[in-house]
């Protein structure tokens, strides 16, 4: 089956889908080509506010004995982690900035302030995740390898304890994400490359030893009398992270009207089709400037997602002409109140806890089909592209 | 000894990261490159500034085909492949002269329906220099 024949688009002929690929072409154009000083402050601007945020975290912790230094520092600390994590870290390694030259701010060079090293990253999000976008068994992104986000994946009495884990996942996140990569799964049955392992366990070891000296030894030992006060400080502040970046990630595909994909055969998909799929499988937020900065823009994740490699704060703009071109040519553009796609992400969590006899799809306009197996590929697993027309197929999430 | 140079004299795959030797470029592989910004000769993560190796009509068209490499990775490359098996480095016929192009950044373009040449584009977008080698 080919991608043409997804019902969102099935009334749009090939080439309307060849000209809806144009018009997004030119959107990108457009914006490589006016991006300059202002991008460039832009983002110099936010390392600075996050730098300064950290440092008068950092500063007022020193004072964490009294309660009210210990909720503003903990406060002003986990925002700074947030910025860093979202609006800066994650877009600097996607290359977002590389343009700009700067040696600093570039994705070979810039790591985050979390536990998974950023080598990782790209290879589990940039590349697993933005290549094979909500395709079951290929995105390992899809419930993290801990929850079960779509119908089609296997049900297995483990999951009744989805609630759990959800909550496990979501304070934990950056632990689960260090590992994101490793694939335990593989390491289990004894498919994992050796040296792979040894390497990306030497990365984690040393990410891990050195964010947990910075917070809980380096910090809290030059607040000296206040060494608890501040380890606990610092504590809070990663769970702040934690819980908010979980949200928003989790906000970014698993709404309803988010589709999931399956993969029939492998095939290949031309640009305007791989467009197409991301914008599918793809679902916004609204919110103030200041909600989308604090989530490093991921409101606009179907933007994200048609093009990664751009500046974070130009898809505001880009999203003004997205969603008149999804209006024209009737593809849904998912979108809705922070708390509302959320609520529908915790939905489709408890849902899916129990086998698909005992619920309901969200949606009834796709018949069930057959459930795709448990368990996780390697790169060697994922399709080569082939230059016919692409072979997934979607299914709707819940 | 440099990654490059690990690469080329290493037993099982005596091919640069993203090619399938004589076959050409592998296609998985060179978006692999592309978005988990790792080196298409050694597959490992790229430093700055970022290497491209190419024709001088890749040049001139700023429109290269082999994925990102380090510089180092590029100028191994060129000496081991760039004279018998271009191939390798997703050439079918040995160019006239070989460019490297070092930038800091790239843009990443899928192939087109209408495109003629299926193969997926870089494009440097900070070029810092340009240089025959």
């Amino acid at each position: 089956m080919a991608i043409a024949d997804v019902k969102e688009y099935t009334h749009l002929s090939p080439e309307e889908v060849e000209e809806l690929g144009r018009e997004l072409d030119a959107i990108r154009a457009d914006i490589e080509e006016s991006r300059g000083d202002d991008d460039a402050a832009y983002i110099n601007r936010m390392i600075t506010i996050q730098r300064r945020l950290a440092a008068a975290g950092r500063i007022t912790l020193f004072a964490s004995k009294y309660k009210p230094a210990f909720f503003a520092g903990a406060a002003m600390l986990g925002v700074a982690k947030i910025l860093e994590n979202m609006e800066i870290g994650h877009n600097v390694m996607h290359g977002q900035w590389d343009w700009m030259n700067d040696p600093e701010i570039h994705s070979s060079t810039w790591d985050w302030d979390t536990a998974q090293p950023g080598e990782q990253w790209k290879h589990s999000h940039n590349y697993v995740h933005h290549q094979f976008t909500n395709v079951l068994g290929y995105d390992n992104d899809i419930g993290y390898g801990v929850l079960r986000m779509a119908r089609e994946q296997r049900w297995h009495p483990v999951n009744l304890g989805q609630p759990i884990y959800n909550a496990l996942l979501a304070s934990l996140f950056q632990w689960g994400v260090a590992l994101h990569d490793l694939d335990l799964e593989a390491i289990r049955k004894g498919k994992k490359d050796p040296e792979l392992m040894k390497k990306q366990l030497r990365q984690i070891g040393r990410k891990v030893s050195r964010q947990f000296a910075k917070d809980y030894l380096l910090f809290p030992a030059l607040a000296g009398p206040a060494f608890v006060q501040t380890a606990k400080a610092n504590a809070t502040a990663n769970l702040m992270r934690n819980l908010w970046s979980y949200m928003i990630i989790f906000c970014g595909h698993f709404p309803d009207g988010a589709l999931h994909f399956t993969e029939e055969e492998v095939e290949d998909e031309s640009r305007a089709e791989w467009y197409l799929r991301q914008m599918l499988g793809s679902a916004n937020f609204q919110g103030s400037p200041l909600l989308h900065i604090m989530s490093g823009n991921l409101g606009y994740q179907i933007e994200h997602h048609l093009f990664p490699d751009l500046p974070s704060n130009r898809y505001a703009e880009i999203s003004d002409r997205v969603r008149p071109l999804c209006e024209k040519y009737g593809i849904p553009y998912t979108t809705g109140p922070l708390y509302k796609q959320y609520g529908q992400v915790l939905r489709t969590i408890h849902k899916l806890a129990l086998p698909n006899k005992f619920t309901r799809p969200t949606r009834h306009d796709y018949p069930e089909t057959p459930e795709v197996p448990r368990g996780r590929r390697d790169d060697a697993d994922r399709p080569t592209r082939r230059v016919e027309t692409g072979g997934w197929t979607s299914r709707a999430s819940a | 000894m440099d990654v490059a140079s690990q690469r080329v004299t290493g037993g099982s795959e005596p091919w640069p990261f993203a090619s399938r030797g004589d076959l050409g470029l592998d296609r998985r592989r060179v978006t692999q490159c592309a978005l988990s910004r790792i080196c298409g000769v050694c597959g490992e993560s790229l430093s700055r500034p970022v290497a491209f190796l190419g024709s001088r009509a890749e040049a001139d068209a700023n429109a290269f085909h082999f994925p990102p490499t380090h510089v180092a990775c590029a100028e191994v490359a060129v000496t081991v492949w760039g004279e018998e098996r271009s191939s390798a480095l997703g050439h079918a016929s040995h160019p006239a002269e070989w460019v490297l192009v070092t930038t800091s950044g790239f843009e990443y373009v899928r192939p087109g329906e209408e495109w003629v040449d299926r193969r997926s584009v870089f494009s440097p977008n900070s070029v810092i220099e340009t240089r025959a080698v």
